[in-house]
């Protein structure tokens, strides 16, 4: 209880409330601006974040990416673009209804039940993460060791269509992460005698590079490309919305509810959440015929979820240190800079910083509706900055967020490279999420590792000893031993959309 | 630019075995055998497994008719391979010259020779560009505290 009210202390303080306010206002800019995606809003944050104090600093990133996911909705419905890629599953049908003249409705459906969504999805977490960290503080370097490979194949599991180049991606990340010096003999390796490299690749000029520079290559290839706002005056948004909730309260639980759990799974957020519960609400409408033709039956499913899936992220990232997606991916990057290694020994060392969060989150939630409603009224002039003016800025901002995360250019030639590596992974099929959680967790997964096998003395039936280990082990080798059936059988391994459901849907 | 998995898959390899290669100078510990190259061997390894599947599969795929490497649309449009490439090349200039010549000329450079580039009309260009550099120098110079390069105007800031 007394680390309750320590929490609201933290978090009720004029700057902690202003830096929350304003990274709200920037996450709801950066979501509705088409090719600017919730991970790269967090990208550009964390070099202010930095020199903040760990609440506001988190309070900043919570903040912005819920807005981010909500505003991707508003150029979804107004441009038939999604503002981020969490708003893709259901752009075709939001842009379908403001078509029929039910872009109101649709808004307010969207910012209602993102709101919703986002709410329950902060209360699983409240929820399920204490009784899990209860559960975690007994493990040792085994259990984690299985933790971190488990949450590195459902990455790949997860998020990609190609399950080959998703392990490429993996295992390149977690190479990258072997630069420097190596955490159980101290020994400088690959780094041909530079200073720098000897701390490893700086973590956030690598995720800048990956996630905004590689963006920004992208969009300067097709900067005079700028869609027309649709033409329709914007009245009540929220006429009608009850009626909605009414009927399709189900959908909304079962959104939000299945939004959770894929954001839990490690390298699985928001997008896959969205596509998922898109997909399972036409599987078991009572009309799936409508679908398509601006049905809001499958919004109401999707938004809730791609909103909730930013709590279920936070669970194994709090409880056990391993991201369940990649914006939770440079969270937990941020803490391990701050000298704060997430994992269940915050909930006994700094429970008010735990319940800092939570209260960060809800508060992010509820500060979304006025906020939403703003950019709601606004979009068509937020819609209209010119994409011209806003890559080349941005472009300076990544520079300056690099140099100060080293304070020398050191950081911005990793971004640059990284940047230049990125473009082309996407380019060529390879999927970037899976690498950076290889970046994140690379160190986890040695050092465990290597514990583990002096621990065992080389013996790998030391990693099965321990109960807790052994399911943990087993569970990973079956879904090893499934993607390797499916791959030699010629199935794909994988639930994210192919291309012929984004076609068809 | 998208090229043939065979092309993915050889650059692959090529790094992996390399990167073998280099862990071989890794000192060895009396009494284990498991040291700092354990790890980067164990990665290098599943790289190769990956790279061969991955010349496998374009092998197939050339077989069937696909090309080497496919460019996309915009490298035929010589106004588009500029602003990819002026960005990239921007990005070095900086890297090399910030240093001696400083943030606030160089951010100078940069928005202002994109922004012309992309069209943005000449006196809205020159707005953007003081009031976005001093902006951004303001927020991390004088707020946050990084150590920005003055470079030439050392004797001015």
């Amino acid at each position: 209880m007394d680390a309750l009210l320590t929490a609201f202390g933290l978090i009720f303080h004029l700057n902690v409330l202003w830096v929350i306010v304003a990274s709200a206002a920037f996450g709801m800019f950066v979501g509705a601006m088409p090719g600017l995606t919730a991970t790269m809003a967090t990208a550009l944050l964390v070099p202010v974040t930095f020199f903040m104090d760990p609440v506001p600093a988190l309070g900043a990133i919570v903040t912005a990416t819920a807005m981010a996911i909500f505003a991707g909705d508003i150029p979804a419905a107004m441009l038939r673009i999604p503002g981020t890629p969490a708003s893709a599953a259901y752009t075709d049908e939001s842009y379908a209804m403001s078509k029929k003249g039910e872009l109101d409705l649709n808004l307010g459906v969207n910012l209602v039940f993102s709101v919703l969504g986002g709410l329950v999805g902060v209360v699983i977490l409240i929820l399920c993460a204490p009784a899990l960290a209860e559960v975690a503080i007994n493990f040792s370097s085994f259990e984690y060791f299985w933790l971190a490979l488990l949450g590195l194949t459902c990455a790949v599991f997860m998020t990609t269509e190609d399950p080959l180049k998703g392990i490429t991606s993996l295992v390149f990340g977690l190479l990258i992460n072997c630069i420097g010096i190596d955490p159980t003999a101290g020994y400088p390796r690959f780094t041909f005698g530079s200073v720098e490299l000897l701390q490893g690749v700086s973590f956030i000029p690598a995720m800048i590079g990956m996630f905004a520079l590689s963006e920004l290559l992208r969009g300067a290839v097709s900067v005079d490309q700028q869609g027309a706002p649709l033409a329709q005056k914007i009245g009540n948004i929220f006429n009608g919305v009850w009626e909605v909730f009414k009927k399709y309260w189900f959908n909304f639980l079962r959104g939000s509810a299945l939004g959770v759990a894929i954001g839990a799974l490690p390298g699985a957020g928001a997008d896959i959440a969205a596509w998922i519960s898109f997909a399972i609400s036409k599987r078991f409408s009572k009309t799936p015929e409508k679908f398509g033709t601006g049905h809001i039956e499958g919004i109401v499913d999707a938004t809730s979820a791609n909103n909730s899936a930013l709590g279920g992220a936070w669970i194994p990232a709090l409880v056990f240190g391993i991201p369940g997606d990649s914006i939770t991916a440079i969270v937990i990057g941020v803490l391990y800079m701050k000298g704060m290694n997430p994992g269940p020994t915050v909930f006994l060392q700094n429970p008010q910083f735990i319940y800092a969060v939570f209260i960060i989150f809800v508060l992010a939630n509820l500060l979304m509706l006025p906020l939403g409603w703003a950019a709601i009224k606004s979009a068509k002039q937020i819609l209209r900055v010119p994409r011209n003016v806003l890559l080349p800025i941005i472009l300076l901002f990544c520079m300056v967020g690099a140099y100060s995360m080293t304070n020398s250019v050191y950081g911005i030639i990793v971004m640059l490279a990284l940047g230049v590596v990125g473009w082309l992974m996407e380019e060529n099929g390879f999927p970037i999420a899976p690498a950076i959680l290889g970046l994140v967790l690379g160190e986890m997964l040695e050092q465990n590792f290597m514990t583990s096998m002096i621990k065992a003395d080389g013996s790998p039936f030391g990693f099965f000893e321990r109960p807790i280990a052994a399911a943990l082990g087993v569970v990973t080798v079956l879904i090893w031993a499934m993607m390797a059936w499916r791959a030699a059988t010629g199935r794909r391994a994988t639930v994210a959309p192919s291309e012929a459901d984004v076609a068809g849907a | 630019m998208r090229a043939n998995d065979a092309i993915n898959g050889l650059v692959l390899i090529i790094l992996s075995v390399a990167l073998i290669a280099l862990t071989t100078t890794f000192p060895e510990f009396s009494g284990q055998n498991y040291g700092p190259s354990l790890f980067p061997r164990v990665l290098s390894a599943l790289l190769i497994v990956c790279g061969g599947l991955l010349v496998w599969r374009g092998m197939a795929a050339r077989r069937a008719g696909a090309p080497l490497v496919a460019m996309a649309a915009w490298t035929r449009q010589p106004w588009r391979v500029v602003s990819f490439f002026l960005m990239l090349l921007l990005l070095l200039l900086y890297i090399i010259f910030s240093e001696t010549v400083g943030f606030i000329p160089m951010a100078f450079v940069t928005l202002g020779v994109l922004f012309l580039w992309f069209g943005v009309r000449p006196l809205t260009a020159l707005i953007t560009t003081v009031v976005a550099t001093m902006m951004i120098y303001w927020f991390f110079a004088s707020l946050l505290r990084v150590p920005l390069p003055r470079g030439w105007l050392d004797s001015i800031l």
